[in-house]
């Protein structure tokens, strides 16, 4: 059964359509990216998936339909959201965001504290430092942190190395690698980076003006010349 | 045990310890303003649990003040009610009643949250002149209300011990998960929502503690009073007062509304004998102007911040 599934999406900010017919299928275990330029309709993606637009069409997570559940029954059910956007609390420590995030799986907040010092050992070492004082990279890492701290079933980054330099995508991408293959975590990411995506995903999407206009594994996307001509500026 | 925490202990210490010993060396005259200050910082307090945590800005605090203190005084005055019944019942009342009509505007953001609490704080006025004035005594208001106690040494320190008892409440409150997650809203609503976090039961619940608090304050003070009259009560001045208290001293923390309750009722009384009209409000007003420009986290840190640059001037000449 798949863990995440969308049919006929369809998103707006008022009357605006910003997400058109969208269905994507997520398996247990699968690290998909949906990839887009600026204003294609990646973060509303991810938005209308835990409640926060409005929506037409199913979204499925474990066989149960979220749309009629507020944002904070979906991320209970286990659904863990990490986005740059509007993510950090910049007056409280490293500490403290991640605590916030653990409000949900009280029970396991030692544990899940370990796993995200285990992947970033440089926010154990920062754990009293304000987010606001932060880095870009390292309040990615406290983003992505706090919604591990949730012990969700399925992750949703929206664009993790928007802002970041190569080495430190190089270490998110490494990172997330690592923890999709210690935890079996599902993951959904949406990136503009390219090579990113195509080097973490098993499979992507090509999302333009809230539309999916190419699907495909990372191969079967290079070997397109329109997403060559597109994205690489070759075909 | 962190420095901060150790800092903010002594600080605490110090504080309640001058306090203590104040009717000693004042007289009964500066003594009732101290009192009004207490009551002030009260308000504070709870208008800081709301708005100063939250940043759901309130205008509608008298509206809650007012509540409380028409509740007990009806209750005692006019249904001969002992104290002791009316004050609980009062705080009940507002807890309940101020929620129940605050809480459609908890859905609204911003400056709507704010007009609509304001529109409750004139509402509230109205009514009170025009329904059963034989109840709330109209436009006049209530004279004769019984006391709790008499004397300006007594009414300071029971004020005191209210103020103190209600910060120290709220300080133990705002350091558990509920107390993060309110800060967390003011600085990230939608991000505390994607955490999974219900904010909607959480500003319910900041609202019912702040209007807790507020009607607990108001009951008391027209028993400190012993009078009410609806135009100093729903005045825009006093709650600009309440309000700038809690920010010049330092919002969304428990000392800041209390010192900058006591700096403004001192500051107010102490330009009392030059400028004795409604100008006074222009020179808080300017101050308050200055320190949200320089130092917008409120006096406190500001004191606290130049305690810290002496000491390392200090120690680097020693």
């Amino acid at each position: 059964m798949s863990v995440l599934e969308i049919n006929q999406l369809s998103a707006f900010y008022g009357k605006a359509r910003a997400l058109n017919d969208i269905s994507i299928k997520l398996d247990k275990g699968e690290i998909m990216a949906v990839i887009g330029a600026n204003g294609a309709g990646k973060s509303t993606l991810l938005d209308s998936i835990v409640g926060l637009t409005r929506t037409t069409g199913d979204i499925r997570f474990e066989g149960q339909l979220l749309n009629e559940c507020s944002a904070a029954d979906i991320v209970n059910s286990g659904v863990g959201y990490a986005t740059e956007r509007f993510n950090l609390f910049p007056y409280m420590s490293v500490y403290d965001n991640l605590m916030v995030g653990a409000y949900t799986a009280r029970d396991d907040v030692e544990q899940n504290l370990e796993l995200v010092y285990d992947l970033f050992p440089r926010l154990k070492e920062r754990e009293t430092q304000e987010t606001g004082t932060q880095s870009g990279g390292e309040r990615q890492m406290v983003s992505l942190g706090r919604a591990l701290m949730s012990s969700p079933k399925l992750l949703l980054i929206d664009e993790p190395t928007i802002g970041l330099a190569p080495k430190v995508c190089l270490d998110m991408a490494a990172a997330l690698r690592d923890l999709n293959q210690s935890t079996s975590l599902t993951i959904l990411i949406t990136e503009q980076n390219v090579n990113f995506a195509m080097s973490l995903a098993q499979n992507l999407h090509v999302l333009e003006t809230g539309m999916i206009r190419m699907s495909g594994t990372p191969e079967e996307l290079k070997a397109n010349p329109d997403l060559n001509k597109a994205y690489f500026g070759s075909s | 045990m962190t420095n901060p925490t150790k800092k903010y202990l002594l600080l605490w210490a110090i504080f309640i310890a001058v306090m203590l010993l104040l009717p000693e060396f004042v007289s009964k005259g500066t003594l009732r303003t101290i009192i009004f200050a207490n009551f002030l910082a009260i308000f504070a307090i709870s208008w800081d649990v709301l708005s100063g945590r939250t940043g759901y800005i309130s205008f509608g605090h008298p509206f809650l003040i007012g509540i409380g203190a028409y509740t007990s005084a009806i209750l005692s005055y006019r249904f001969d009610m002992p104290i002791e019944l009316s004050i609980p019942l009062a705080v009940l009342t507002t807890t309940i009643g101020g929620t129940l009509f605050f809480l459609p505007a908890l859905r609204l953001k911003g400056s709507y949250f704010a007009l609509v609490t304001l529109a409750f704080m004139e509402l509230m006025y109205q009514l009170v002149q025009v329904i059963r004035p034989d109840l709330t005594g109209g436009t006049r208001g209530m004279s004769g209300i019984e006391t709790i106690t008499r004397g300006a040494v007594n009414n300071y320190y029971l004020s005191f011990a209210l103020m103190v008892t209600i910060a120290i409440s709220m300080w133990l409150l705002m350091r558990t998960r509920f107390g993060s997650a309110l800060s967390a809203i003011g600085m990230n609503e939608e991000s505390v929502r994607g955490s999974g976090l219900s904010t909607t039961k959480l500003k319910l619940a900041a609202f019912m503690t702040s209007a807790f608090i507020a009607g607990l304050g108001g009951a008391f003070y027209v028993h400190y009073l012993g009078s009410i009259a609806p135009r100093a009560l729903f005045d825009i001045n006093f709650l600009f007062t309440i309000i700038v208290s809690a920010l010049i001293g330092g919002a969304a923390t428990i000392i800041g509304p209390m010192f900058g309750a006591l700096f403004l009722t001192i500051l107010l009384e102490a330009l009392r004998p030059i400028l004795p009209g409604v100008e006074r409000y222009l020179i808080y007003g300017s101050i308050a102007l200055i320190v949200y420009m320089f130092k917008p986290q409120g006096l406190v840190v500001l004191v606290l911040d130049t305690l810290d640059k002496l000491r390392s001037i200090i120690s680097s000449r020693s």
